[in-house]
């Protein structure tokens, strides 16, 4: 078992956390690309095949959106667009794939970090901000390593599946 | 009265029943693949062990102690290289006795908290990262055989963190009067566990 709420919900927060350092401005064309390329990718079905691949993608966009936190003059308008389309794709895939629609309308809520987050960037205290950033990065990197792994009891199908 | 009797039997049985209903686990013929794992179990791992507790708070305590950039620069280390060193416990890497290393985490993180150990923030970073490693590696054992091992990470890696942020918290004592007293009192108790940690290591 390895799809359900956390993939996209974890590719929300690290999007939330990085719309956090963008402008105010950003924030509606961000929300609406995201929103946009949601209902596109989830309405297109990813081939079974790709399962592996798309999950790498997902947590690749993790951490490089997360580790976007850490650019020293924030997210410019255009980037913050950008992970958003990115997150879109990879959320709407990895639902495709594995999970129902139902688990991405549970995670999308998650996006709405970037409010308390902007909130105390704009009060110069971004650290807890990053805190939570890096922690985000380290369940991809592990989730990411996990794939790799030759059996992992956890994903293969018990009797009921 | 003899209604009354019946009563008092009926609410018993009643009272009874309800208690053993509430003591009593239900009947699951099928719970999953049987395996252990889970958000809850990634959750309670770092707090069911009292070596991977200390050493956690220790990081927040020393961060705070030591201040900018520091006192953020180590929770933010601690997981970048715990995820370094769950991936070597994962592919089962050689690395010297884990229990050993976590022991000394608690002795050595303890002692930092203790003396007040001013250490360059270079410093600080190798002596946690080091550190990060051996708990990572430990958490990376038990990873793969977990039912779910993408939520017992993010369980594990949220317990973590949240150690740390007390461990962060329980510095803002210094800013008491006597409070770096009680700090360097709690370095030195952990210390001190740390090093029974080591004995047990060591020598059991």
């Amino acid at each position: 078992m390895r799809g359900g709420v956390l993939p996209p919900a974890l590719l929300f927060v690290a999007l939330g956390l990085a719309l956090g350092f963008a402008p105010r401005r950003a924030w509606l064309p961000s929300v609406l690309a995201l929103l946009v390329t949601l209902a596109a990718f989830t309405l297109v079905p990813a081939p079974p095949g790709l399962a592996d691949a798309v999950f790498a993608g997902c947590w690749v966009s993790v951490i490089a959106t997360a580790a976007s936190v850490h650019l020293v003059r924030g997210l410019p308008p255009w980037a913050a667009v950008a992970f958003s389309v990115n997150v879109g794709v990879w959320a709407g895939a990895v639902v495709s794939v594995s999970g129902s629609r139902l688990d991405l309308l549970k995670a999308l809520p998650c996006v709405s970090i970037f409010l308390p987050a902007s909130w105390l960037v704009a009060r110069r205290a971004s650290i807890p901000v990053k805190v939570v950033s890096s922690w985000v990065i380290a369940i991809a990197a592990l989730a990411a390593m996990l794939q790799l792994l030759p059996v992992t009891p956890g994903y293969l199908p018990d009797h009921l599946e | 009265m003899r209604s009354d009797a019946r009563w008092v039997r009926g609410g018993w049985i009643v009272g009874t029943a309800g208690f053993a209903l509430l003591l009593s686990n239900p009947a699951a013929a099928h719970m999953g693949t049987g395996l252990p794992g889970g958000f809850v179990s990634g959750f309670r791992h770092p707090f069911s062990g009292i070596d991977h507790l200390l050493a956690m708070i220790s990081v927040g305590l020393w961060g705070a102690f030591l201040g900018r950039p520091l006192i953020y620069a180590l929770p933010v280390v601690f997981p970048a290289m715990m995820v370094v060193g769950a991936i070597m416990g994962m592919f089962v890497v050689p690395l010297p006795p884990v229990e050993l290393g976590i022991a000394l985490s608690v002795v050595v993180l303890g002692g930092c908290i203790a003396l007040t150990l001013r250490a360059p923030v270079w410093a600080a970073s190798i002596i946690v990262a080091v550190f990060a490693v051996f708990h990572g590696y430990a958490h990376g054992k038990e990873l793969p055989s977990a039912a779910d091992p993408i939520s017992y990470s993010a369980g594990f890696v949220l317990a973590t963190g949240l150690l740390h942020v007390a461990g962060i918290c329980l510095g803002f004592l210094n800013d008491l009067p006597n409070g770096v007293v009680a700090t360097r009192s709690m370095g030195a108790v952990i210390a001190t566990v740390g090093i029974g940690l080591l004995y047990r290591a060591l020598v059991i």
